[in-house]
């Protein structure tokens, strides 16, 4: 019983928090429930949760400022975090994941797309957690595999080509794999440059093109998830 | 703004010319010089006129006045301000120039408080088909509910078919905020809506995965361009229309079997078709299809016709509001949708990649 995922689920609205909390419950997680701020700073602390689920709009403060919280102070500031909001522009989607959330879910959402999201989260943390980058160290996702140090790609053990440019996208987001990672993110690490429109667009004619060799079909969503006008997500 | 003003001098300079050399004209050719004054003053009341505000008609009397005391009267080619005929002219042109410009501001104004006018009008239409509407799946949702917490007599069949309607209740809710949202969106700034370079590809793709989300098992045959296409858009917007088209499709297309999405580059714009080889539509209907909630037509909204009405008013909105034409045509078989977008701005494609 002791080594279920703890689940901290920060929403002032007891129904969703108890519709969330159903859910999670009922699929072998545990559930912690925080109605404010305030709360969730204390059930954090004392907690120390394996995931956050978290509602942008607080009774007592912006959710956003619990992402600088726990990004921030906390003794375990990587604890992956999954936005839940009703905001659904792409502007507040981009603020919330540029302050370190993993992932964002827009209200209204179903059983199946929030497990969904909160096992990618989870294992994403346990991912980065014990791989990272070290020596000989390799990825896999469904057949997908980059080996790190010979910096090589291979689809169903058969080498894909890429250019030095897509393999850096590629790496980059293997490496954060199942979180969603804005256009800026990306840019900054690939390019080291500030995202501007042409840095878009740049970025956006590599994508295509590793879509294109790994050979994934638009409306598929094998690998690479895109969420338009935010980023991209890699994900089985 | 700095459009408008070199818009406004250049009408001005080239009125005035013209009547200065229809002046010389009269002047040289015909020995007349009493028509001047009049010439004048119709200048600057065309002046006043066809520029904005008070500024230019006042610019053009001063300087209309000082041309005809320079050049048409006595003594020619030298100023004379000793002559009341110059300043009762001036007085008359600057009164012209004064009250067309008021008259002209006050019809302009009256325009902007009439499209304001119909914008509200369109919105309380709106608001009330909408409302209107939302009772239909809240009545499910609400009786479903109530039912089931209360009524323990319920068949396990029973339960499921209440909780299968709340369930598609829902998604008709969801699938209308939605189109509201859009609406809003196009409606709050008075500005045009901004638009960013999107790639086709990336657009495409997160249409076809929401709406393989909701309907799992119908395919849609795409043919994209080749290379990567940018158009300027809201790509949130756009894909709402895209959505809408192949939902309609799905809706109200009757008995189908090929759902097409099409995306043409053209020199400089993007086309794209929906089409699919259903029911089709009146011929009749191809006019009015796009108008069922915004028109003044409010039998409409009554008749049971779930979200067409709504879904294919917000993409005639969006795509006007990118400066498009949405379009239907029936086909041998079926209906095809078609919207045209531009691709102006710059669109060389970055080399350094």
């Amino acid at each position: 019983m002791n080594n279920k995922y703890k689940i901290l689920v920060v929403e002032d609205e007891s129904n969703i928090r108890n519709l969330v909390s159903a859910m999670l419950e009922s699929n072998g997680y545990r559930a912690l429930l925080a109605a404010s701020l305030r709360e969730a700073k204390l059930m954090y602390d004392s907690h120390v949760p394996d995931l956050v689920i978290l509602d942008l709009g607080l009774p007592d403060a912006d959710g956003c400022d619990f992402i600088k919280y726990v990004r921030g102070s906390s003794p375990t500031p990587l604890t992956p975090i999954i936005v839940l909001s009703a905001r659904s522009n792409e502007r507040d989607k981009v603020i919330s994941l540029d302050l370190g959330a993993n992932d964002y879910v827009t209200k209204p959402f179903g059983e199946a797309e929030l497990l969904a999201r909160v096992r990618a989260s989870l294992r994403n943390h346990r991912h980065s957690a014990d791989s990272g980058k070290l020596p000989g160290g390799k990825f896999e996702l469904n057949g997908l595999e980059i080996d790190y140090d010979a910096r090589r790609i291979f689809l169903c053990s058969e080498e894909i080509k890429l250019t030095q440019t897509e393999y850096n996208i590629l790496a980059f987001l293997s490496e954060h794999c199942g979180k969603m990672l804005t256009y800026s993110a990306i840019i900054k690490a690939v390019w080291g440059e500030r995202c501007e429109d042409s840095s878009v667009k740049k970025l956006q004619v590599n994508m295509a093109n590793i879509r294109k060799k790994l050979g994934i079909k638009p409306g598929e969503t094998k690998y690479i998830i895109n969420e338009l006008g935010v980023g991209y997500r890699m994900d089985g | 703004m700095k459009n408008s003003v070199l818009k406004n001098c250049f009408i001005l300079i080239s009125i005035l010319v013209s009547a200065f050399f229809i002046s010389v004209l009269f002047q040289n050719v015909f020995s007349i010089d009493e028509h001047v004054s009049t010439l004048f003053a119709f200048a600057v009341f065309l002046i006043s006129l066809t520029t904005n505000g008070y500024v230019y008609g006042i610019i053009s009397a001063f300087i209309g006045t000082l041309a005809i005391n320079y050049a048409f009267t006595f003594p020619y080619f030298a100023f004379n301000f000793t002559i009341p005929v110059n300043l009762i002219s001036a007085i008359v042109m600057i009164t012209i120039a004064l009250l067309t410009s008021a008259l002209t501001t006050k019809i302009k104004m009256q325009e902007a408080i009439k499209a304001e006018n119909e914008r509200v009008k369109m919105r309380a239409t709106l608001l009330r088909a909408v409302s209107h509407d939302i009772r239909t799946p809240l009545t499910t949702i609400y009786g479903s509910a109530e039912s089931l917490l209360s009524n323990s007599e319920l068949t396990e069949e029973q339960r499921k078919k209440m909780l299968v309607g709340i369930k598609e209740d829902s998604d008709w809710l969801v699938r209308m905020v939605e189109n509201l949202l859009s609406v809003t969106r196009i409606d709050s700034g008075k500005v045009k809506i901004s638009k960013t370079p999107i790639a086709i590809d990336e657009l495409i793709d997160s249409v076809i995965v929401k709406f393989k989300k909701r309907y799992p098992s119908q395919n849609v045959i795409l043919s994209l361009p080749e290379e990567t296409v940018f158009v300027p858009m809201d790509p949130t917007l756009i894909s709402q229309v895209l959505i809408n088209l192949l939902e309609n499709s799905v809706l109200h297309a009757g008995d189908f079997d090929r759902l097409e999405l099409r995306v043409i580059k053209d020199a400089d714009s993007v086309i794209f078709e929906i089409e699919d080889n259903g029911c089709g539509i009146p011929q009749d209907m191809t006019e009015r299809l796009f108008d069922g909630y915004f028109g003044s037509n409010e039998g409409l909204a009554d008749s049971k016709k779930k979200n067409a009405g709504i879904g294919l008013s917000v993409c005639a909105a969006i795509i006007k509001a990118h400066g498009g034409k949405i379009t239907a045509r029936n086909t041998e078989k079926g209906i095809v949708f078609r919207f045209i977008l531009s691709v102006e701005e710059e669109n060389q494609n970055e080399q350094q990649i």
